[in-house]
């Protein structure tokens, strides 16, 4: 008899290990990845800038002098920061050397400039102090990802230009400011220009057309099914075919797409509506099963208190057993948003992979989105991107929390009395 | 058409049933000779008892109840009159909920089950195309054996069925219907200080009459109750019954319960179902004191059930 009570112990104790450590090791896993990512990735949030005193030559950008927008937006001025640059290392001659020069400093500049002085015209003719976007081997060199040790053919900074940037470190003219690019700007071929702006806008519209049109769907389907559909072979037929749909590979629901809504409907290529029907039809059955099983799972007592007050049946779901489903399928919705926030296959295959630097405006302009940029800067050999990356990933995961953060309040919510 | 299959239903008795109260005794005797097990499995045809009453309420006729194949309800005649407090009991699994669920229609929810035969209510038939049953349940109101408050407020639980049913014109005559169904519960010294706060906080007791609240706010004709506390402690039992002491005079009550005492306490009328037959009918003192069928008495007495 106490044996067996010993045993009984034992196996508990080993039992309560198992559990613990299984958590446990999931919990490092987590951590791991968080400690790789965030590791990678925090330095991406700040940039290299450089400070320039700019002599806004209006001979160079405006030598008619009529201030003209059109004239003054196709102005010259690359040639205004290569002075400007060209001041502050008037040694430099050779033609060679100026070129390694100007390539410190980022081709961003000129568009800041050109922007800054459309903006304020009146400072043609002026020197103003300005701080531009230093090249990205230069903010490498700042974040020490490029080794000053390594030999010069193996670094992509040659050693003149090191001693041009120790000089311009020297004199205050760099530093690494807090990255506003990276959040407000859309992709670019190079690094230090490039920002997750336009793929958090695309993500954005993509989520919120999926939401639109699944979620109301995917309710209704779950409640007519659960409710009020009769139990025959077709029903049978169909729910077969929303359980099947959960299954289906994610690219096939892509394919589906461009057949159907780019080629036969003729909406536009890369477009977050599109994006958004596709992601839609993937998550709608994930949303009508969760659907139907938290309905399923609302006390069929409460169902019946509503009818025998008098209730029809329809008041009886809409006051009473929707809204105590209601967090079971919330929870389901955010799976599925969540799956579709992360999904790339179908999207790719819709043309939302195309190099797009504007930010969306509207559901019918051409976007990219947070995984699938994440999946092209991943790609490219720039080491800027690789700490872009991994940001954007942080950004992604964060959005996620905020999701998840939204449910858990939404659900307290709607429990409310309970 | 529906005489006939009720009549095919039946086996031929072993036991006859001869119909005069002489013969009653006779059968009476020779009843307690035998064992109530042998009973059990025999068809029974005749009820016992009064089953007409000169104005009922609600009036059944050759009532059956089907579950797919099985028959719950073997042709069941009985009157309930107004303001009458009626008891049911019987074994578990006769079919008394079955029956009680045959009144407001609930039955209907149920896919496979099918009932057959009229039920009369103030002369019209409650089965017919026409009678809706949601307006039916507005007549006929029903609380459950277990305590099933809406997830929400009190005050919501009680304003519910009012709003739904356009019986008050302003929030604050919502409120006062509200308020006299508390009163009228007995509920209202208790609650009247945690109004929105949730239904589901109130003890099991409370929960009860917060049912009976929320079923008597839409001013039903008839109440059902099945089992309604058997989830309670004595003195919350002993609430309910005092409540429904007090709605006797003003709603005709149906109520099942697995309680001899209870059913002796608050009924004016009692039936005793066995296996889907309804075996005995009479006024709640004759049942108890004088039992005609052996089945009846061998329930009462303990033997049986
Ligand atoms: N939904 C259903 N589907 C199939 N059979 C049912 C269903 N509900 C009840 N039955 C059957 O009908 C018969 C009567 O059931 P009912 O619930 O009316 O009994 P009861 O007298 O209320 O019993 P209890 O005292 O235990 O509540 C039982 O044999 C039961 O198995
Ligand atoms: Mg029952």
């Amino acid at each position: 008899m106490n044996k067996q009570l010993k045993k009984r112990y034992a196996a508990d104790l080993r039992f309560r290990i198992y559990g613990m450590s299984a958590v446990a090791m999931s919990l490092l896993f987590l951590l791991l990845l968080f400690v790789s990512i965030i590791g990678k990735g925090y330095t991406a949030f700040q940039q290299t800038a450089l400070l320039l005193d700019v002599y806004i030559d209006s001979e160079t950008i405006d030598p008619e002098g009529t201030r003209d927008r059109a004239v003054l937006s196709s102005a010259d001025f690359g040639a205004v920061i290569k002075q400007a640059m060209q001041k502050i290392f008037p040694e430099v001659s050779d033609r060679r050397d100026k070129r390694a020069l100007y390539r410190l400093v980022s081709s961003g500049a000129e568009f800041k400039l050109r922007d800054q002085v459309l903006a304020h015209p009146e400072q043609i003719g002026k020197t103003l102090p300005i701080w531009v976007p230093a090249d990205g081997d230069v903010d490498m060199l700042m974040k020490g990802s490029i080794a000053r040790d390594a030999s010069e053919t193996d670094r992509p900074l040659k050693d003149k230009q090191i001693a041009w940037i120790d000089h311009l470190i020297s004199e205050g003219r760099l530093k690494k400011q807090w990255n506003t690019t990276f959040f407000s700007a859309g992709d670019s071929r190079d690094p230090e220009l490039a920002g997750i702006g336009g793929a958090l806008a695309g993500s954005l519209l993509t989520l919120f057309v999926t939401l639109l049109l699944s979620f109301p769907i995917g309710v209704a389907a779950a409640v007519y099914l659960e409710r009020f559909a009769p139990r025959n072979r077709w029903t049978d037929l169909i729910e077969v075919n929303i359980n099947n749909l959960a299954a289906v590979p994610s690219i096939v629901f892509g394919l589906l797409g461009l057949a159907v809504f780019i080629n036969l409907f003729g909406l536009p290529r890369s477009a977050p509506i599109v994006g958004g029907l596709v992601l839609s039809l993937m998550t709608l059955p994930t949303i009508i099963i969760a659907g139907r099983a938290s309905l399923k799972s609302v006390p069929p007592s409460i169902y019946e208190a509503a009818l025998a007050i008098g209730a029809s049946q329809m008041q009886a779901v809409m006051h009473h057993v929707l809204p105590m489903a209601m967090p079971g399928i919330m929870t389901g919705t955010i799976i599925g948003m969540a799956r579709a926030l992360g999904e790339t296959a179908p999207l790719l295959m819709i043309g939302m992979v195309a190099f797009i630097v504007d930010i969306p405006g509207g559901i019918f302009d051409s976007s990219t989105v947070l995984p699938v940029q994440i999946f092209l800067w991943a790609d490219s050999p720039e080491r800027g991107f690789m700490e872009r990356t991994a940001a954007a990933i942080m950004v992604l995961l964060l959005f996620l929390i905020v999701m998840n953060a939204t449910a858990v309040i939404l659900r307290k919510r709607f429990e409310g009395h309970r | 058409m529906k005489k006939e299959e009720h009549i095919m239903g039946k086996i031929e008795p072993a036991i006859p049933f001869p119909n005069s109260r002489f013969v009653h005794q006779q059968t009476l005797k020779r009843g307690r000779a035998i064992r109530s097990d042998q009973i059990a499995g025999q068809e029974i045809q005749e009820t016992v008892g009064e089953i007409r009453l000169d104005d009922p309420r609600l009036s059944c006729r050759d009532v059956s109840v089907f579950y797919g194949d099985k028959q719950a309800l073997r042709g069941i005649n009985l009157d309930i009159g107004r303001h009458e407090v009626f008891a049911m009991i019987g074994p578990s699994g006769c079919g008394k909920s079955t029956f009680l669920r045959c009144f407001n229609r609930m039955n209907d929810t149920i896919s496979n089950c099918r009932v057959t035969g009229t039920i009369m209510m103030d002369g019209r038939d409650i089965n017919h195309n026409e009678t809706d049953p949601v307006s039916l349940r507005v007549r006929v109101g029903m609380v459950f054996q277990k305590p099933n408050p809406f997830p929400k407020s009190i005050w919501e639980n009680v304003a519910f069925g009012p709003r739904i049913h356009h019986l008050a014109k302003t929030k604050e005559g919502l409120h006062e219907i509200v308020v006299k169904s508390l009163q009228q519960a007995g509920l209202w010294d208790e609650v009247k200080d945690r109004l929105h706060q949730a239904g589901l906080g109130l003890s099991g007791g409370q929960q009860q009459r917060l049912c009976i609240a929320r079923t008597i706010a839409i001013h039903p004709e008839v109440i059902l109750m099945d089992e309604p506390c058997s989830a309670l402690d004595p003195i919350a039992t002993g609430k309910i019954e005092e409540l429904i002491n007090t709605l006797r005079k003003d709603y005709t009550i149906c109520i099942v319960t697995h309680s001899m005492q209870q059913a002796s306490r608050i009924s004016d009328r009692t039936a005793y179902f066995h296996l889907g037959n309804l075996v005995e009918v009479g006024e709640t003192k004759k049942i108890f004191i004088n039992p005609l069928h052996p089945l009846t008495e061998d329930y009462i007495t303990g033997r049986l059930g």
